[in-house]
């Protein structure tokens, strides 16, 4: 057998708690919450886009992406 | 420019719902919280059809005219994204949206709904592109990886298009052409204005029924 | 907008309040349950908070699984999706050990990059929240944990306790169509080292009756075509199945067909299903009257002369009888029975028979009847009036249920047969100790007797009726004591109270699945239940086989989560206990204690010869999934690269040995190509002549093949006779004359381990299985042509003395009932007290008995009520409201189940449509306390079949589902 992988086997027991205090966050603070994934840990640096950056278009015409419209002819 | 927008073609749509669950699952989005749903009308009845619907990042969106706090970008390719650091969660973008877009992580009668959340069309919000920052407030962003939205990419019956406006007009033409009828592209001329590409078989044009 | 056949409602206005929300009601749960009623109220999330309080706090926890971190390593896995039969690719992005994204894979030729919900969904089976997370064993009602060893001894122990007192027949080994090829073959072996032929898995409650209807009358129990091909049909007829449903991507496939071809989309079915809504033309039938419909086409297609008389003549036997019984369906007749006007099924008659090819697609509206062999028969034989089987575009296109649930089938998951449908006469022992090295008479040892050996056992639809007989209603030494049970919903068989007396009876019952089942949650049961936590295919690697017959490697993706294993570990660990591992095991590679999937694999290539399933080496398995993108998204097929020429998955049969590099069968009994081309003709399985009639084909055969004419399966005799012998080596000699052991002339290609026998006839461009006709009169099946029967609770009394049950009867071991209990339903006037008829079906976002995907908060979210269908009209009699609480009461042991109302056009008046993928309430009480901690499903409600009925199909012991009586009242 391999090694057990990290953060995957926690024992159930403190698994529930984690749950637990994630119930609260979501529920409590309703500020970040609303985010698709969590709260932001304290005192992690914003990463913000300039003014300029977040009107940038993102948009590219890769492989990818030629090959989702190409899918979408058949 | 590309001017990337959402069309789904009503005559391919089964109400499946993988485009709700690969949103949840691309974005972790939690419960209660629904960027994308399928919505279905004359429910049960010969003439069922069924959309679905997000943000559909419209021309001069009607939310971003209302928020007292200002906190939406549009795109140069037209996508609609908003700051959560601004946002107040005071709801009347809600009100202004017609597609009911904008969803909230709580409801009281006096005060704050939380933070707004939306569909973003897989591009992040106003933060480094792919940052975790980013991820953790408005989920991943796609476009920047040069992907488009998950839930169009995994749509069942490619009823679900996502991309450049332009290219999806063409490919929803050309499948109104083979089946000589359309049902219209729902939603496109409340979001983009009135088509006018002239053909009949375009998004809204008069052999799909208009929009 | 959406005016294409709209009903005239104004859509715009609908389509704006539905998607505002009901912003003040947004908490009120009694605001409908209309099927996404929970999402029309959720604009402003109110909906949603009054969710999370309902909710267990595990279920909004944080994943550790979040965004894709930077500056790690992020490896891609490639596997299949684990539910449905389509075969969808799941691409899975790993980083650290963890399932952190899903991409679409683009290069798959079958689901191109799409899922369902569902497969949308996959990744969260691998977080896992509701799982089970290490074994457990339920002490006085109460969960104790304990260890894998103490588990096994323990489990072993009573196991061979009960071996001692009771024989090896008293247990009951269910598997499951999530099991891959490798584990479904190996727990098939596991049964018989074991000694008993009571090893069975879904497919009995799904298409046991395709498999024993379409084996019967051409050859092989399977898809002839594939979902891909269907893009070539010139009309789609779909009966009884519900795909935009039950296999959403397949769809892309059906309307890009009707789409290019312009093509008639039929649907029948007593339903308007979301299928239906995309139909061209949609009937709707009284359920349980499918043999009148397709007799009712027949009759049009005879009278009209629209059948294929060539066709006939080279490739059918026994039509004229079948247009004896057809003749009796008139127009005037069908409608009297079915409902439908005359008018609309000549419409569709026309429509199918002056657009060919045209393809025939059923799912289990056709197979879970009392007749449901007889249906599927009748389907077919319409598509061989209309010379469409063997054709592209054509086919009788059977759209299995699980991912694997063929695979299971084939390599002989069932009560009935060994591995490749070789059957449990003497014979197939003997072909199968070769296979495994064990000498047969260590096999017939194993067993309580030879008779025993050699006798279908007992199947999963009435297992407890094996628990609970007297000694004199059961054909074996001893009822039933122990179940073990892997990867099966416990809320999927009909009759569930006295399914639950059956389990309060079992002295062991052993669960391995990913999560507690409904076994687990039954009240009654209070010790001896053992619950194996085992991870799903995506902890683990093997192969399955989708409903077209391609077999796709799924690549493990993460580590099996918590302390599950994967099903080869635990079958290993049980065998050794038990104390035949080293026998089983003889020629497959144990790594510690997991079996080497790949090793299992080729074991089954040596020995599956009757379906062809020895081409499909894991190396070739493996090679197909690296380079799918080379294969061609229509016929499937390689047109570059190392696979090229081969079919995407080595659909079966895929002859000879791996190095012959046959490309697979796409099409089955295709004439218009070679055999090493994928060619073949209709199976010689049952004789050759009948009544001074040949049974093999008249001048039609497979492209570029040197006999020009029918003929018969090749054996030694049959290769002597035509001077092939010589073509064999020496050291295939060698093994025929070994196999023969004095009787060469008797081995032939199914038994022949060199398989050169079929090498030869492969060689002179024909198939081995021989070349025949299809029989339209199967003359071994209790009804040898098809006839209509009425349900055993049928809603037409009036009807029963004309189309009487078949007579009671005993099989598989036990009686079977059916024109008494019949007889007495309808001479009781059970309709005054049920009046309408109920039937059953799925729903997109769960998949059979649902725990898995209800566990799923992502699909758990979509669908959070159980509930019944019932028509305007009928609600508006009873005062019902859309959405309020309502009894629905079944005519057996008091069944009865607390749902909430839908009311809705979709189903007709009289009928009464619930889903059958929910459990864990019963009678109105939540039995949410009884399952383990943490692994209660996010959504309970009550199994559809705590109020479904007695009946069963003769051939297969399928159960009747679809067709009962009930009676609705508000709650």
């Amino acid at each position: 057998m391999k090694p057990e992988e990290p953060g995957q086997k926690a024992g159930p027991r403190q698994k529930a708690g984690l749950e637990r205090r994630d119930l609260l966050k979501s529920l409590g603070l309703g500020a970040a919450g609303a985010a698709a994934a969590t709260v932001m840990p304290h005192g992690t640096a914003q990463a913000a886009e300039s003014p300029r950056d977040q009107v940038k278009a993102r948009y590219r015409e890769t492989d990818h992406v030629k090959r989702f419209y190409a899918l979408n002819r058949l | 420019m590309a001017r990337m927008k959402f069309l789904c073609d009503a005559e391919r749509c089964i109400e499946c719902n993988a485009c709700v669950t690969a949103c949840k699952n691309e974005h972790e989005v939690p419960w209660g919280i629904n960027r994308r749903r399928v919505v279905t009308l004359d429910d049960g009845v010969p003439g069922e059809r069924s959309i679905s619907m997000a943000c559909m990042h419209c021309n001069d969106p009607p939310c971003a005219a209302v928020c007292p706090v200002d906190c939406f970008i549009q795109t140069a390719d037209g996508v609609v994204l908003h700051s959560k650091d601004l946002c107040i969660g005071c709801g009347y973008c809600f009100y202004a949206c017609p597609f009911g877009a904008p969803q909230y992580p709580q409801t009281t009668n006096f005060g704050s709904r939380g933070k707004m959340d939306k569909c973003t069309f897989c591009a992040g919000g106003p933060e480094a592109d792919g940052s975790v920052e980013e991820y953790q407030k408005y989920g991943s962003n796609r476009l920047a990886e040069g992907k488009l939205p998950l839930c169009a990419e995994m749509c069942s019956t490619r009823a679900l298009m996502a991309g450049d406006g332009e290219v999806l007009a063409d490919i929803y033409q050309e499948r109104s052409a083979r089946r000589g009828y359309g049902s219209g592209a729902a939603g496109w001329s409340v979001a983009y204005g009135q088509h006018d590409r002239g053909s009949p078989f375009a998004p809204g044009g008069p052999s799909t029924g208009g929009a | 907008m959406l005016v294409k056949r709209s009903s005239g409602k104004a859509p715009r206005g609908s389509l704006l309040r539905a998607l505002s929300g009901d912003f003040n009601g947004a908490g009120n749960l009694e605001s409908g349950v209309s099927r996404r009623g929970f999402l029309r109220r959720s604009g402003l999330a109110a909906g949603g908070i009054a969710a999370i309080g309902a909710l267990p706090a595990a279920m909004i926890r944080r994943s550790e699984a979040g965004p894709v971190l930077p500056d790690v390593e992020l490896v891609t896995r490639k596997n299949v999706c684990t539910h449905c039969s389509v075969g969808c690719t799941v691409i899975a992005e790993v980083q650290n050990g963890v399932w952190v994204g899903q991409e679409p894979g683009w290069e798959s030729p079958i689901n191109q990059g799409t899922h369902c919900a569902k497969g949308a969904s996959v990744r969260e089976l691998t977080k896992g929240t509701r799982r089970v997370k290490y074994p457990l064993k339920l002490v006085d009602g109460e969960w104790k944990r304990l260890s894998w060893d103490q588990a096994i001894e323990e489990i072993g122990t009573r196991l061979l306790e009960i071996r001692q007192a009771s024989g090896p027949d008293a247990v009951f080994w269910l598997g499951s169509a999530k099991f891959s090829n490798e584990g479904a073959y190996l727990y098939r072996k596991l049964a018989a080292f074991w000694g008993t032929n009571n090893v069975d898995h879904q497919a009995r409650i799904c298409h046991s009756t395709t498999v024993a209807g379409v084996a019967n009358t051409w050859g092989y129990g399977a898809m002839t075509n594939s979902y891909n091909d269907i893009q070539n049909s010139k009309a789609l007829l779909i009966v009884g199945g519900n795909p935009a449903e039950a296999h959403p991507v397949s769809l892309q496939h059906m309307l890009r067909g009707k789409e290019h071809n312009r093509a008639p989309f039929i649907v029948i079915d007593p339903r308007f299903t979301r299928t239906a809504a995309h139909a061209t033309e949609y009937v709707r039938i009284r359920p349980g009257t499918d043999i009148p419909i397709a007799w009712g086409l027949l009759w049009h297609i005879f009278e009209n002369g629209w059948e294929d008389k060539e066709y006939i003549r080279q490739r059918v036997y026994g039509m004229d009888e079948i247009r004896a019984e057809v003749r009796k369906w008139t127009p005037e007749e069908v409608e009297r029975v079915t409902g439908v006007p005359g008018s609309q099924v000549r419409r569709v008659a026309e429509a199918i028979a002056r657009n060919k090819p045209s393809t025939v697609i059923w799912c289990m509206g056709i197979t879970q009847h009392t007749v449901g062999t007889a249906n599927v028969r009748a389907l077919s034989i319409l598509q061989l009036a209309l010379g469409n089987i063997g054709v592209e575009g054509g086919g009788a296109n059977i759209y299995r249920g699980h991912c694997n649930v063929q695979g299971a089938t084939d390599f002989g998951l069932d009560v009935t047969t060994l591995p490749a449908y070789y059957g449990l006469a003497e014979g197939a022992w003997k072909h199968f100790g070769r296979v495994w090295d064990v000498d047969y008479d260590y096999l017939k040892g194993r067993f309580g007797s030879k008779d025993l050996m050699e006798a279908k056992g007992i199947p999963t639809t009435r297992w407890f009726d094996a628990v609970l007989a007297r000694p004199d209603q059961i054909d074996q030494p001893s009822p039933l004591r122990a179940m073990v049970c892997f990867g099966h919903g416990g809320n999927t068989v009909t009759r569930m109270p006295e399914m639950i007396k059956g389990l309060e009876k079992l002295s062991l019952l052993v669960i391995a699945d990913p999560h507690p089942t409904t076994f687990a949650a039954i009240k009654e049961r209070r010790d001896g239940t053992y619950i194996l936590p085992t991870c799903t295919q995506f902890e683990t690697d093997g192969s399955r086989t989708c409903s077209n017959r391609s077999m796709q490697w799924g690549e493990k993706v993460v580590e099996p989560i918590f302390e599950s294993k994967d099903d080869y570990t635990i079958m290993y660990l049980l065998a050794r206990k038990l104390g035949f591992a080293d026998e089983m095991f003889k020629h497959i590679t144990v790594e510690e204690t997991r079996p080497v999937p790949e090793d299992i694999l080729r074991e089954m290539n040596r020995g599956c010869l009757a379906i062809g399933a020895t081409g499909q080496s894991p190396e070739r398995l493996k090679m197909h999934m690296k380079h799918q993108a080379d294969f061609d998204k229509i016929t499937m097929r390689a047109t570059s690269g190392p696979c090229a020429g081969d079919y995407y998955g080595l659909p079966w049969p895929c002859w000879g040995h791996p190095e012959i590099r046959h490309p697979g069968s796409a099409i089955l009994y295709d004439t218009s190509k070679s055999v090493m081309d994928g060619g073949g003709g209709f199976r010689a399985r049952f004789g050759v002549e009948r009544n001074g009639v040949s049974l093999l084909a008249d001048g039609s055969y497979p492209k570029g093949s040197e006999i020009e004419d029918g003929y018969p399966e090749f054996t030694m005799a049959v290769l002597r006779k035509l001077g092939w012998d010589k073509d064999l080596t020496p050291e295939e000699m060698r093994v025929v004359e070994a196999v023969g052991g004095g009787k060469t002339d008797e081995v032939s290609w199914q038994t022949d381990l060199s398989m050169g026998i079929i090498r030869v006839a492969l060689k002179h461009g024909c198939v081995p299985y021989g070349n025949a006709k299809a029989r339209a009169v199967a003359w071994s099946l209790p009804d040898p042509v098809p006839v209509h029967r009425e349900p055993i609770y049928s809603p037409r009394p009036d009807l029963v003395k004309a189309y009487p049950a078949i007579e009671d009867r005993r099989d598989f071991r036990l009686v079977q009932l059916a024109r008494s209990l019949q007889f007495k339903a309808a001479e009781s006037d059970l309709r005054g007290k049920f009046p309408m008829v109920l039937t059953s079906g799925r729903l997109v976002e769960y998949e059979g008995g649902g725990e898995e995907t209800r566990s799923n908060p992502w699909l758990a979210e979509l669908q959070q009520s159980m509930f019944a269908e019932i028509n305007r009209k009928d609600a508006e009699r009873l005062g019902i409201r859309d959405g309020s609480w309502i009894w629905v009461h079944g005519p057996e042991n008091a069944g009865r189940a607390k749902v909430r109302a839908l009311v809705t056009d979709r189903v007709g008046t009289g009928t009464v449509f619930m889903p059958f993928h929910f459990s864990g309430q019963w009678q109105g009480d939540s039995l949410r306390r009884n399952y383990p901690p943490d692994t209660d499903p996010i959504v309970l409600g009550e199994p559809v079949n705590g109020v479904t009925t007695y009946g069963y199909d003769p051939v297969t012991f399928m159960q009747e589902t679809k067709v009962t009586l009930c009676r609705v009242e508000p709650a």
